[in-house]
């Protein structure tokens, strides 16, 4: 049941990956011209991400927050015995990170409300690159920390 | 009267009173892992650790939402800066990070 909610979390983390980051580059980086693979990546309208963005963020903390007691159980014990202090600190950032990001929802979606208001852009950009910052953060701790014996092992 | 002008406000509150919560421990509920059992308010370890993630996350969204409902009629008159609603989250990250700072400097 963990190990089965612990791949689906990573999946739903994958795609709201992908998502946040495509709207983060349109935001911090909209594309003047089309052609190019980088071109093409910065040129979605962004806009049409953000409801599924809130989404994808609130299952992926629900299902964190599930298999969070399997993780304060087995392995942050673990963490502590072998003394990866370093990885046991970054999943503690994590978790506060993910509940700020929590709080930034509303605004985000204010902020990507359709149309698009142009005085709230450095607003959009900024919300959109800190939320992505705490999606990828928190995706590549979870990573490090879903393979820490394979990684760190002693 | 509009509720998404005080979103700005309600971001830069709850990001405030997710730290106070955290570190003066004011948690909504408090989690027992190894019994599964749950409890209302901080309580105090029984047989394994407690997890209070939960329960900060609870008083946070409570009281950020109280917050910002006390400051909606003020933001009629007075519009909040959306910039607040993303600096301060920013700030209490880097405060997070000072807080959290004895486990990278070991």
């Amino acid at each position: 049941m963990f190990t089965t909610l612990l791949i689906i979390h990573g999946l739903i983390a994958v795609a709201l990956l992908g998502s946040i980051t495509h709207q983060t580059a349109a935001a911090c980086w909209p594309a003047t011209k089309g052609g190019s693979f980088v071109s093409s990546f910065r040129a979605v309208a962004g806009a049409r991400y953000t409801i599924a963005n809130i989404i994808l963020y609130v299952i992926a903390g629900v299902l964190g927050a599930i298999i969070y007691p399997a993780y304060r159980l087995a392995i942050r014990p673990y963490l502590e015995s072998a003394q990866l202090w370093t990885i046991n600190g970054s999943f503690e950032v994590k978790e506060q990170f993910v509940a700020i990001g929590l709080g930034m929802l509303p605004l985000y979606w204010l902020v990507w409300r359709t149309p698009l208001d142009a005085k709230l852009a450095a607003a959009r950009a900024t919300i959109t690159a800190m939320l992505c910052f705490i999606v990828w953060y928190s995706f590549l701790v979870g990573h490090v920390l879903n393979n820490v014996r394979g990684l760190f092992g002693r | 009267m509009s509720i998404t002008r005080i979103f700005p406000v309600f971001a830069a509150a709850f990001a405030i009173m997710y730290v106070i919560c955290v570190e003066a421990n004011w948690a909504l509920v408090t989690y027992h892992p190894r019994i599964n059992e749950w409890e209302f308010l901080t309580k105090p370890a029984k047989s394994g650790p407690a997890m209070y993630w939960y329960g900060w996350i609870g008083t946070t969204i409570l009281s950020a939402s109280a917050i910002s409902l006390l400051a909606l009629p003020l933001t009629r008159r007075w519009p909040p800066p959306v910039w607040i609603g993303w600096a301060v989250p920013l700030a209490v990250m880097l405060v997070f990070v000072y807080l959290l700072r004895s486990f990278f400097l070991r």
